[in-house]
């Protein structure tokens, strides 16, 4: 179990992982900004739903990759 | 524009700043560069959606914002006009009513009538871009869609109090009185006080 954890956390894609979740909080925020500035209900209904379901993995992801570094960082010092 | 509104625009173009520097410079992910992102990704995005949420619930309380599909166009037409004898004009006049005359007749009067009626919206939505509604005539459009359920009579009573003096001195109020709180006859029906739009019915439903 442990080792295949370290797996884990050592297979994942930290920097991509990263990217990924700026360029998906990138349209979450733009989606969410849009949904503020052009008020018509697709964007609004949008904004409160698909964006937000956008940002949360966005957040999600950077949440994984820091998880996954900062256990790398740990199990290489150990 | 909403002061949330704007609180969503100013968070959402920090937080922007922040992911493209990520983006473009790729800074290791030391301390200050996860710092930085959790401002990015998680704080600022969180206030960018519970601001935007706040102002898109009150967007869709407006009139124009119900008026912006094509099919409701004559309703909106109808409520701003003001040689209009509609019951719909009658009310939209109304300061009281203002910018959100749609919402204010049409939300129901309960405990969760805000979010039920938000819900039930959402219908609207998906009839229009996924239904069909997109595509059809007005035409078509006033004589096949009717109202998704009775006009509750309780909608009307949030002001029109039954208890008041100038309502129960009506003689008509109090010989139907049992079957307007049963909701058997509707204030906005033909031989009361009229359907609120009629322009979308046909003929024998005046």
């Amino acid at each position: 179990m442990h080792h295949r954890l370290h797996w884990l956390l050592a297979w994942w894609p930290v920097e991509k992982a990263v990217t990924v979740a700026c360029v998906l909080g990138l349209i979450a925020l733009t989606w969410m900004a849009l949904g503020v500035v052009l008020g018509t209900p697709l964007w609004v209904v949008g904004s409160m739903s698909v964006a937000q379901g956008l940002g949360l993995t966005a957040g999600a992801l950077f949440a994984l990759s820091v998880g996954a570094d900062a256990g790398v960082k740990r199990a290489k010092r150990s | 524009m909403t002061p949330m509104g704007a609180l969503a625009l100013v968070t959402a173009a920090i937080s922007a700043v922040l992911l493209l520097h990520q983006l473009v410079v790729r800074p290791a992910l030391t301390l200050s560069t996860r710092l930085k992102l959790l401002l990015g990704l998680a704080v600022f995005p969180f206030v960018t959606a519970v601001a935007s949420t706040a102002h898109g619930m009150h967007r869709t309380t407006e009139r124009d914002f119900c008026g912006s599909c094509h099919v409701m166009t004559t309703h909106l037409g109808d409520l701003e006009d003001p040689k209009s004898a509609s019951l719909a004009s009658r009310h939209g006049r109304n300061p009281m009513f203002g910018g959100t005359a749609c919402y204010t007749c049409h939300a129901d009067y309960s405990m969760l009538g805000y979010p039920l009626t938000k819900l039930t919206g959402m219908s609207h939505v998906f009839n229009y871009y996924l239904g069909g509604y997109k595509n059809w005539s007005l035409e078509r459009f006033h004589a096949e869609v009717r109202i998704a359920k009775p006009f509750p009579n309780s909608n009307c009573r949030q002001c029109h109090s039954a208890a008041l003096a100038s309502f129960q001195g009506v003689e008509e109020h109090r010989a139907i009185a049992e079957e307007l709180t049963s909701e058997r006859v509707s204030c906005a029906s033909a031989g009361c006080h009229g359907v609120a739009h009629p322009f979308s019915k046909r003929p024998e439903e005046l």
